[in-house]
């Protein structure tokens, strides 16, 4: 659904099915819905069974890595010699994407089955889920909700905790988050090792995103082949996804739909279109560190990983931004870029200094002080920036950059050649 | 399985290394030096600073040599135009904040971002003069450490260095982003007993030794292995010497002994070495009165006492004294009634807790071992009792000792002390930077030093003045170097029996 | 499991600290210590509580938490400096946070921004309003883009703001 739309008829309503419907946030009246059925089963069977299910789903991570889950849960170790952990990924800090928050406040037991489920899947003993600390609205939500469940039983032995983040989007990096729990700065930590064998406190670890878990429910319920068979494109894709729309549509919301769907009509149909008498320039698919589609690209883009892949640029967390043509592109990249530098660890030399460097480009830029050989610089930098940091915040400020400079030159010269009028001061 | 060697290829040279060997550690073994900042062996794992990108074969991305493990048949390419345009790149961004400091900066001549910028650095700024570089003051961390933060590079080595090695994370890296520092809570101060390391271990000119501010430009140093004298742990240690004064003494690597660090106290315990007042002359006592004289003339008095002697001998001896000195000293009055001893100043120990077996001992003295292990003992009262009534006693370098006896008192040291001036005669010695020489430490460990700089004036290592006197009386041969007088040494003595200098 | 109290003291020249952790905090922090198995894990908690306590989080208060917690007061120092969430200074009555990344950039989430400080009197971003009541900033994505522009008055997260509806919601908080 997008809230608070009513759900179009081209969604797949799944995980969006109660949101707006306060009564599914209690725990009876989750119960009443069916909810904790699938929990109770899980804890009945065979931990490896439950990976198997999962992994014949072809559900993969929502938090914008598309990584397997069922593969991902297969790399804890079998043998249990040590306290296993699952960190929930509820960090959600992601310009434009906004879905978590929502299962959230609408669903919190959907995300606390899920996250027993996966537990019970992993053999682990404990949860923590990872709550952004501006999200004081969902973890009021969550808070009660778990109190109700913890005081229902239902979830074995398995414990659950909420642990609160402080703001700092990098925590939603998985070894990060891990490192945030552990009461330590939120670096993230070079790998190998990997979670799987080290992870929180040295501990055999998942990290899983909010929406990712959401899903394992209905996937217990209604079957790996039902949840396989929800693809409309590439068959490496499937279920639904909860597209964060945002921006320049009549109607910005989160929508379900089955993967595959086409970009086009989630904009143009679901979302209302553009404003009056506007057209669309540029989206961003999934989330701001996905790199940006013209209009061309984004009218004949299906969401799926690989749909998007082909288009050049990535289904991330399905955070889709939409800019139409009252956009000053340049603008909005030095926006995001400035982001970044915000957010860095400040670990990576290409990230700590690259990041505030590209800002500063790009405000000159929009000072009207910039220069051609400014494209050129920002291009050696974001190259500089791509594949050789601990983690991807560096490749994700490039990403906008480097494809901004190629899909909308034309306002950087337009800048540069005092075409335009300075909106910065230098 | 331990011994399980892996075989790769590194810049075309085959490599053998035993698994789990990093790629920057086997790199050495083909003579590839790996540009670094993060990394150091003495360090846990950082891999923040991404200079030390390399190609290795199969891999899609550059990876950091500092955190990948070596595999068989791995073949890695330092010099390819990936990894050289991706350290580049490092470089120029680590360039971009840092100010152009050299002029005045401490670091110059010894700085690892000067030395890789040339190497691979672009040969021009893209940043200036269009953009500012941040700024922030300097900061003054403690007793002895400056934090220039303009300069800092942000590799951590030293917040690593204090929590992993020192066990007490008095620093810390403060903001995020491009606004991030080395900070240190108002409340604390880095007085650390071994927080001077994170001097050595910066490699840029941002933390620096308030004690060597300006004092000299590392190209104008000498460099000479030696071995502290402030304690019995028997640091290795380097000192640099500037026109033959001592300026700075700095850690030399030893796996066994200190590993790469040395302690606050031996840091700052060189001044000494560099003292004006020394004896520069062998002196014979003479019509009631101390006169100079050569050295012929100083050992033939010696000898004249020596000759024919009876009774008793009796040797005070500083703990710092070489244990060929110790051992010369203590075979010149061989067939005498002969008791020697030494007294060692006590301090506080501080362990430096991250590392086995390392700490400021005690004892502050570096050869306490070696005079054991020579028949010397710690019965320092009752030996300087029975020196009352010996025939002859002689001092080594012990400025603040005052002995009474009724025999004859021969003074050997460096500098003249009042108690000395009743001497029958005083011989003037080099001091430890100004001899080859070894000491024992605590663990029976017998290591090396060498000579950093002249002895002044006639002063001659203790060894040679020992060895002299010996040959005057007829009771030894001269020895003609240190490295003979080692010798001599290893063959008589039990716990060096067979040792060679290395 | 139990917890030493840091002990009241009276640092050199400055007035008696009052320990945060102390009764039923104390309590509070070791139900929150039995969730880790280690002491250090709780430091973000232990620092929200502070800050829920005091409005700050002081060097003072960095020492105490340290101490508590068997940390070092610059590891302390570390941690806060680095989560933008944590006030390291005293900040108005009433802390604005508005995003104004992209998404929501696009959609006139600098003028809200502006709306704020005009109605509350604050000078600039981050500066204190002159009667104290009000603390303006910018901040990042505040995941909920879809309902731009979204707001944090305090705890409160409020959505869908725009310039015209400020001074009402100004008003709303005394």
């Amino acid at each position: 659904m997008g809230y608070p739309h009513k759900p179009h008829p081209r969604e797949t309503v799944v995980l969006s099915k109660y949101f707006g419907d306060a009564d599914a946030r209690t725990y009876k009246g989750w119960v009443k819905r069916g909810g904790y059925e699938m929990l109770a089963q899980a804890l009945t069977m065979e931990p490896a069974k439950v990976i198997d299910i999962v992994k014949e789903s072809g559900l993969r991570g929502r938090g914008g890595a598309g990584f397997p889950t069922g593969l991902k849960w297969s790399f804890m170790p079998k043998e249990k010699k040590k306290p296993h952990y699952l960190c929930v990924n509820a960090d959600e800090s992601e310009p434009g994407t906004f879905k978590d928050r929502e299962i959230m406040r609408w669903t919190p037991h959907a995300l606390l089955e899920g996250s027993a489920i996966a537990a019970h899947a992993i053999q682990a003993e404990v949860v923590y889920i990872y709550i952004r600390g501006e999200f004081t609205e969902p973890w009021t939500y969550m808070e009660r909700a778990l109190a109700e469940a913890s005081a229902a039983k239902v979830f074995g032995a398995i414990k659950i905790y909420l642990h609160r983040g402080a703001g700092a989007y990098i925590c939603g990096e998985e070894t990060a988050l891990m490192n945030s729990i552990e009461g330590k700065r939120g670096n993230p930590r070079i790998k190998p090792p990997f979670p799987a064998a080290a992870g929180l406190f040295g501990m055999p670890t998942t990290i899983n995103n909010v929406e990712t878990l959401a899903a394992v429910p209905p996937i217990l319920k209604q079957g790996a082949a039902w949840y396989k068979g929800l693809s409309l494109s590439s068959p490496k894709s499937t279920g639904t996804k909860l597209f964060s729309v945002c921006g320049h549509v009549q109607k910005p919301g989160n929508y379900e739909v089955t993967m595959g769907f086409p970009l086009k009509d989630l904009v143009y149909e679901l979302c209302g279109g553009m404003r009056s008498g506007r057209t669309l320039k540029a989206c961003i698919p999934g989330g701001s560190s996905v790199p940006i589609l013209n209009r061309e690209e984004t009218e004949s883009c299906l969401l799926d990983y690989e749909g998007v892949v082909e288009r050049g640029s990535m289904l991330g967390s399905g955070g889709v931004i939409v800019f139409d043509d009252s956009a000053d592109m340049v603008y909005q990249i030095m926006r995001l870029a400035r982001f970044y530098a915000h957010e860095s660890c400040a670990q990576c030399t290409q990230c700590r200094e690259g990041t505030a460097w590209t800002t500063k480009i790009l405000e000159r830029i929009l000072a009207g002080q910039g220069k051609m050989a400014d494209l050129d610089l920002l291009l050696d930098l974001s190259e500089n920036m791509t594949g050789k940091t601990i983690c991807v915040l560096s490749d994700s400020c490039a990403a906008p950059v480097v494809s901004g400079i190629k899909r909308f030159k034309n306002e950087f010269e337009d800048y540069i050649a005092g075409r335009r009028k300075p909106v910065m001061v230098a | 399985m331990a011994d399980e060697l892996i075989n790769l290829t590194i810049d075309g040279a085959p490599v053998s290394v035993p698994k789990g060997t990093l790629v920057i550690e086997a790199a050495k073994q083909a003579g590839v030096l790996v540009p670094h900042y993060c990394y150091h062996p003495g360090l846990p794992v950082a891999g923040v600073c991404r200079m030390c990108l390399v190609e290795i074969e199969k891999a899609p991305k550059l990876q950091i040599a500092c955190a990948t493990q070596v595999a068989e048949g791995m073949v890695v390419r330092t010099q390819s135009p990936q990894a050289k345009q991706g350290r580049m790149g490092v470089l120029e961004l680590l360039l971009i904040n840092h100010p152009l400091d050299c002029p005045i900066c401490d670091q110059a001549g010894e700085c690892e971002l000067q030395d890789f910028t040339f190497q691979e650095g672009r040969p021009a700024t893209r940043y200036s003069p269009d953009y500012a570089k941040r700024f922030n003051p300097v900061e003054d961390f403690g007793p002895d450490v400056l934090y220039v933060p303009n300069r800092c590079i942000l590799c951590t080595r030293c917040v690593r260095f204090m929590e992993d090695v020192a066990k007490e994370p008095v620093l810390n890296v403060s903001e995020r982003g491009d606004r991030a520092f080395i900070g240190i809570h108002p409340e604390a101060r880095l007085d650390h007993p071994w927080a001077g390391n994170v001097v050595d271990l910066c490699p840029v000119g941002s933390l620096l030794s308030k004690d060597f501010l300006h004092k000299a430009r590392a190209w104008e140093l000498d460099k000479t292995a030696s071995i502290c004298t402030g304690c019995s742990q028997g640091c290795n240690v380097t000192l640099d010497t500037r026109d033959n004064i001592v300026v700075r003494v700095r850690p030399r690597p030893n796996l066994d002994v200190n590993r790469y660090f040395i302690c606050d106290h031996g840091r700052m315990n060189y001044r000494w070495m560099n003292r004006g007042d020394r004896i520069e002359a062998p002196l014979v006592q003479r019509d009631g009165e101390l006169h100079a004289a050569d050295w012929d003339e100083a050992c033939e008095r010696v000898a004249t006492l020596l000759r024919g002697a009876g009774g008793r001998a009796v040797a005070l001896v500083s703990p710092k004294a070489s244990t060929e000195a110790l051992f010369l000293a203590r075979e010149l009055f061989t067939g005498l009634d002969w008791r020697g001893a030494f007294q060692v100043v006590m301090g506080e120990e501080a362990p430096l807790a991250g590392v086995p077996n390392l700490a400021l001992r005690a004892e502050r003295a570096p050869n306490a071992k070696g005079a054991e292990l020579l028949g010397y003992t710690r019965d320092y009262a009752a030996t300087l009792a029975a020196a009352e009534s010996a025939a002859i006693v002689l001092v080594l370098d012990e400025p603040d000792l005052v002995v009474r006896t009724a025999g004859t008192l021969i003074y050997v040291g460096t500098v003249l002390p009042d108690g000395a001036r009743a001497a029958t005669v005083v011989l003037p010695i080099a001091n430890v930077a100004e001899e080859d020489g070894t000491f024992v430490n605590r663990d029976g460990r017998a290591q090396r030093y060498f000579q950093a700089k002249p002895a002044p004036g006639m002063a001659r290592p203790a060894w040679w003045v020992f060895s002299e006197l010996a040959a005057a009386a007829g009771r030894g041969e001269r020895i003609a170097s240190a490295d003979e007088a080692f010798e001599r040494l290893s063959a008589s003595v039990d716990g060096l029996r067979g040792l060679v200098p290395a | 499991m139990s917890v030493t109290a840091h002990p009241s003291s009276t640092p050199e020249g400055t007035d008696a600290y009052d320990p945060v952790f102390s009764g039923a905090v104390l309590e509070q922090l070791g139900e929150i210590l039995a969730r880790y198995p280690t002491k250090q894990a709780a430091l973000l908690p232990a620092l929200w509580i502070v800050q829920r306590a005091r409005g700050w989080i002081s060097d003072r208060n960095m020492a105490e938490v340290a101490e508590v917690l068997g940390l070092t007061p610059a590891y302390v120092k570390g941690v806060v400096t680095f989560y933008t969430m944590y006030h390291q200074h005293p900040v108005g009555k009433h802390f604005v946070q508005v995003c104004t990344t992209s998404p929501c950039n696009i959609c006139g989430a600098e003028a809200v921004a502006k709306a704020f400080l005009e109605t509350t009197g604050s000078k600039e971003l981050g500066a204190t309003s002159p009667d104290g009541k009000w603390t303006v900033i910018e901040v990042e994505c505040l995941g909920a883009c879809g309902f731009a522009t979204p707001v944090l008055v305090d705890d409160d997260f409020i959505e869908s703001v725009t310039p015209d509806k400020v001074p009402e919601l100004v008003r709303k908080y005394k």
